[in-house]
């Protein structure tokens, strides 16, 4: 054997599992991947559907509560003026990131295993944008003139003010919610056009053929795709580090021990995009078994994700070491008493959560064979969720509740309203993906089979020693 | 593939080494003139080059920690940058000797403002000679280490082949990035946050990275365009697809850098915490303001939107100027960084901030091509090097 056959085996041994598991056609793609749309409805979904809207009869309860009797319905109280609303806003915020960055950052970074999972996951940003832009309108106490934070040249003379983060945040998260519902759609229309060409009803191919806008899969519609879709993808680059870092300046920037530190912004980014692959894998690992996407999203897909989840929180667990030594290194005695608070006081046992979650258990993900087992996977994936909500919690409220003077201490304890937007938020979230998973493609049909198309001509991982070997 | 071990490279070691011996003859000198003054430019000529070292080392680990493909054809490059990290630890030697001149927690005089007394008091049990010293060698060791493992390993592999030492380097690789983060953090709180021993910043670490990471892909790209004509060098096999990524990169980390500044400053600017905002002020108030708006401009504002260019990415000697302008500017981001300690009025750039700079940087680069001759300039039994050479991005 020639050493440059060697080198071709070499290269073999090294690879992982596949990004698409056999070479299966168009036709097949289609009908494989469109079946969860064209199908029948299946019962399954529909009990999940209502157990779900069940959720979101409580969630609308509280909101609806919380309009009518105002912020006095929650828990929140001076000290801890931001709660459960705001952690519940940071909490979806961060989820979102992932979405954007896999479409975003993974398409310019010419990641080929992004292809299967970038819609699933940008529908995740979407919905999860959706459910944090609730909490700081409702947390405004009149919520109903929550578009006196437009900047707009209005007979009031009332112009917001820009030295708080309250605007920015309308400006960082309307920008952000409007790219990304762009890059999600133009991504959609052509599985839009083949969802029309497929339906079997006249009502279904009105309805997907107006969503299509008429594509008809033409060269010059084509290009002009291409042009748009590596645009909207380099303008979203910039949107999955800044829209983290400007809620990390709703904190950053005051005087308070245990918000004010300049780690924040990049260590908040780095949280949000574990949190978000973890959302990730907790809505896939069940999707792809139930809705037979195993070939597509396969263990290459799980292991990635994996790693990056391994790595975000590594970056997060190093925040969490630099502010632990500047608490004692700046000799600052309320800034010491923050962190020492966080370990000792009432609300340990969250801050022990917090870390359990984010720092221990994600470690295990060193290891090839639990980076590929589903359950393994599946069960840190929901303790990093629960990881990232109570590290919130412990930066938001635990910082608030014991202040520089003790005269002024205080403790938060949530109402069934706030359990309410809380958990009825989740509940929504869900319905909202049940809703995309029956009525759009989950996964960019095109891509895949364009992805199949380049893993002909170049072999598996686009290794060319598989393109003489045939 | 086989290529010849690369023997090139003379004709630019030998100036460096004139430069690095008389550069360090001139600092040494000015040792003796005003020691205070040439150890503040050792320490900022030391810190630069050694950053660019141990971004080129991360910047390895990074590559085999996510298995990258595309930089096998440069990979040898960046394995012997951190080679020279042995050269570093002997010259951390000065530093190591003239600590009282450089950190006033050394040796605090009576005559110390109360708050500074008490930060110096504080902090005695990290900020002490002994301890100081003690975790210097730790950090060299380790890099040391590493980066010895990661380039011999790659080396054997151009003669054994194999995908073993290829997973030995990807554990290694990415096993390592943990450490090499904190080592290198506590290094600049040591080395330069400390200056100033009632200043502290979380980010102060990241800060250092994200201008020492920019650095090592501007001298990789400097050394693959200077080595494109000759065919026993790396550059010669790189194509126009790697300097446009090397470019992107350089372009993500110009913007990385403005990011962490930007931060830094906002948020402590913002707060105007007693314990914080001193820093800042020495560099706001007087001659060092100019010297701030100059990095702005000319560390972020220019190169960014020259390097948006598609044309100038895929130009090797266009890029090269940029790289060379962005390497020039990150000296003056560090000199920004530790010199306001030693002059608070404003920039007073003396005769041995050249001597310091030449010196350490002709050693960094007479050492660095003395150990990337008699190995082959490109790992050539790399499982992966076929697809590097053929990379083209779609």
């Amino acid at each position: 054997m020639s050493t440059a056959e060697k080198t071709i085996q070499d290269a073999h041994a090294l690879e992982g599992a596949p990004v698409l598991v056999g070479r299966p056609d168009d036709r097949a793609l289609t009908e494989s991947l469109l079946s969860p749309v064209l199908g029948p409805t299946r019962k399954g979904w529909l009990l999940l559907l209502f157990a779900l809207l069940g959720g979101v009869g409580f969630w609308t309860l509280s909101l609806v509560t919380t309009l009518f009797v105002g912020i006095g319905a929650w828990g929140n109280n001076i000290p801890v003026a931001w709660a459960f609303d705001i952690t519940n806003f940071v909490w979806w915020i961060g989820i979102g990131h992932a979405g954007t960055l896999i479409s975003a950052i993974l398409l310019l970074f010419q990641q080929k295993w992004r292809t299967s999972i970038n819609r699933f996951a940008e529908a995740m940003t979407l919905f999860a944008v959706a459910m944090a832009g609730v909490y700081p309108v409702i947390h405004l106490g009149r919520p109903w003139l929550f578009w006196w934070l437009i900047p707009y040249p209005s007979t009031n003379l009332i112009w917001p003010n820009f030295k708080s983060a309250l605007p920015w945040d309308v400006f960082a998260i309307s920008t952000y919610a409007t790219v990304s519902f762009l890059f999600w759609y133009l991504g959609l229309i052509p599985d839009l056009a083949t969802l029309r060409d497929a339906a079997k009803t006249r009502g279904r191919r009105i309805v997907y053929g107006i969503m299509s806008f008429g594509w008809r899969g033409s060269a010059r519609h084509w290009r002009h795709y291409r042009i748009g879709y590596l645009l909207l993808a380099g303008l979203s680059t910039p949107l999955v580090v800044s829209v983290h870092t400007i809620v990390s300046f709703d904190f950053a920037i005051s005087q308070l021990p245990g918000w004010h530190t300049t780690i924040f912004p990049p260590y908040f980014v780095a949280g949000a995009i574990f949190s978000g692959f973890a959302m990730v894998l907790t809505l896939m690992i069940p999707a792809r078994r139930l809705l037979g996407y195993q070939h597509v999203v396969t263990e290459r897909h799980l292991d990635n994700m994996a790693k990056v989840i391994l790595a975000t929180g590594l970056m997060v667990f190093y925040g969490y070491m630099m502010e632990w030594f500047m608490a004692w290194y700046s000799g600052s005695a309320s800034e010491a008493f923050a962190f020492l608070n966080r370990f000792q006081g009432p609300y340990r046992g969250i801050f022990i959560a917090q870390m359990f979650c984010n720092v221990v258990a994600p470690q295990i993900l060193w290891f090839p064979s639990m980076r590929r087992n589903e359950y393994v996977l599946f069960l840190v994936a929901i303790l990093v969720n629960v990881g990232m909500w109570a590290e919130r919690f412990v930066i938001i409220a635990v910082s608030l509740h014991r202040d520089f003077i003790p005269s002024s201490w205080g403790m938060y304890y949530p109402t069934w309203v706030d359990w309410g937007l809380f958990l009825g938020s989740i509940c929504m979230f869900g319905v909202l993906f049940l809703l995309f998973l029956r009525f759009l493609p989950a996964i960019p049909l095109f891509e895949v089979k364009e992805l199949r198309r380049e893993l002909e001509h170049y072999g598996d991982n686009a290794h060319p020693g598989s393109e003489e070997e045939g | 593939m086989t290529l010849t071990p690369y023997q090139g490279g003379r004709r630019l070691m030998a100036p460096a080494l004139v430069a690095a011996v008389a550069g360090l003859a001139l600092t040494a000198v000015g040792g003796l003139v005003d020691p205070r003054r040439a150890l503040f430019a050792y320490l900022v000529a030391f810190v630069y080059w050694l950053g660019i070292a141990l971004g080129a080392l991360i910047l390895l680990g990074a590559f085999h920690a996510s298995n990258a493909r595309w930089p096998v054809v440069l990979r040898r490059f960046v394995e012997t940058v951190p080679a020279a990290l042995p050269l570093f630890a002997v010259l951390f030697v000065p530093i190591a000797l003239g600590m009282k001149h450089l950190f006033v927690w050394m040796a605090p005089p009576e005559t110390l403002a109360p708050e500074m007394a008490h930060a110096v008091h504080h902090k005695l049990p990290y900020l002490n000679a002994g301890f100081f010293l003690g975790r210097a060698a730790v950090y060299f060791v380790f890099w040391i280490v590493v980066a010895h493992l990661l380039r011999s390993w790659s080396i054997r592999q151009d003669s054994a082949g194999g995908a073993t030492l290829t997973r030995w380097q990807r554990r290694l690789g990415a096993g390592s990035l943990p450490f090499l983060a904190l080592t290198l953090t506590f290094a600049s709180f040591d080395w330069m946050m400390s200056l100033d021993p009632r200043f502290f910043s979380t980010i102060f670490g990241v800060y250092w990275f994200a201008g020492s990471f920019m650095a090592a892909f501007a001298v990789t790209i400097i050394a693959a365009t200077l080595s494109r004509p000759d065919p026993t060098a790396f550059g010669h096999h790189m194509s126009l697809e790697h300097f446009h990524s090397l470019g992107k990169f350089l372009l993500a980390f110009t913007a990385f850098w403005a990011y962490v500044a930007f931060s830094q400053f906002m948020l402590i600017w913002i707060a105007n915490v007693p314990e914080e905002v001193p820093w800042y002020i020495l560099r706001i108030d007087g001659g060092w303001k100019w010297v701030g708006i100059f990095l702005a401009l000319f560390h972020f504002v220019v190169p960014f939107f020259l390097l948006l260019s598609r044309d100038l990415k895929r130009t090797p000697r266009a890029l090269s100027l940029v790289a060379g302008w962005l390497l020039l500017v990150h000296w003056v981001d560090l000199y920004w960084l530790v010199m306001p300690h030693l002059d608070p009025a404003g920039p007073r750039p003396s005769l041995w901030d050249l001597a310091a700079f030449v010196g350490v940087g002709g050693a960094a680069v007479a050492f660095t091509l003395f150990r990337l001759r008699g190995a082959s300039p490109v790992p050539v039994r790399d499982p992966y090097l076929e697809d590097s050479l053929r990379y083209l991005p779609q």
